[in-house]
């Protein structure tokens, strides 16, 4: 089971997470791809953009989108990428916790994988009291 | 069920790249692994699980395995502890 993940997110977000993710994992174990969103983008085209690049993704089991923020506009074009044909699942609140969560179980399916990904992001925000 | 008590000894303690390794290293083992650090147990095959002990440098903990390769397991385990992470320091 390979599920393609794709973060979208607005700028300079994705691209630094999945830096971050390289350098505690090294290689990662399921194919990756980000799309970032510039302020002045046309939606439009940046959905085009997005299918096409979920589609490269795609290996037969779909893929898993990640976006930083649920109701903005990143999130907004990925919700919109089943209109186009993408078989994939959208979780929203990205943060390193969530995408390491989602590469340590690179077995699972695309319904897994989007459970694996909530609770990785929600348990990875701790209060701690002194 | 294997046990084994164990100290922290690599300066950066179970950071982020330390807890990645050591989860890579167990999923190979079909047995169960625990890491059990003050009193919390947290599964040792998960990153954020072995990320939440914030185990630093010189935190005692006690590892343990449990299953058909528990043994192949646990060594894996504490060498990675007594090499340092392959972090040098």
């Amino acid at each position: 089971m390979t599920v393609g993940i794709l973060l979208m997110t607005h700028e300079a977000m994705g691209r630094a997470l999945v830096s971050a993710a390289h350098h505690v994992l090294g290689a990662l174990p399921l194919p990756v791809d980000v799309q970032e969103i510039a302020p002045d983008a046309d939606p439009e085209r940046m959905l085009r953009a997005a299918a096409s690049n979920a589609r490269e993704l795609d290996r037969g089991n779909g893929v898993l989108v990640l976006t930083d923020l649920y109701g903005a506009t990143p999130c907004n074009i990925a919700r919109r990428l089943p209109d186009l044909g993408v078989r994939m699942h959208c979780v929203s609140g990205l943060n390193l916790p969530m995408l390491l969560r989602v590469l340590n179980y690179p077995e699972q399916s695309l319904e897994e994988l989007a459970q694996t990904a909530a609770s990785g992001g929600r348990g990875g925000i701790v209060i701690d009291t002194p | 069920m294997l046990e084994r008590d164990i100290t922290i000894t690599n300066r950066l303690g179970l950071h982020a790249r330390a807890s990645a390794k050591l989860v890579q290293a167990l999923h190979e083992f079909q047995s169960s692994a625990t890491i059990v650090c003050r009193g919390k147990e947290v599964n040792a095959k998960s990153i954020m699980g072995v990320m939440m002990l914030a185990a630093g440098l010189g935190t005692p903990l006690t590892l343990r395995t449990d299953g058909v390769d528990e043994e192949a397991a646990m060594q894996a385990m504490v060498e990675l502890f007594e090499r340092k992470f392959d972090e040098g320091a």
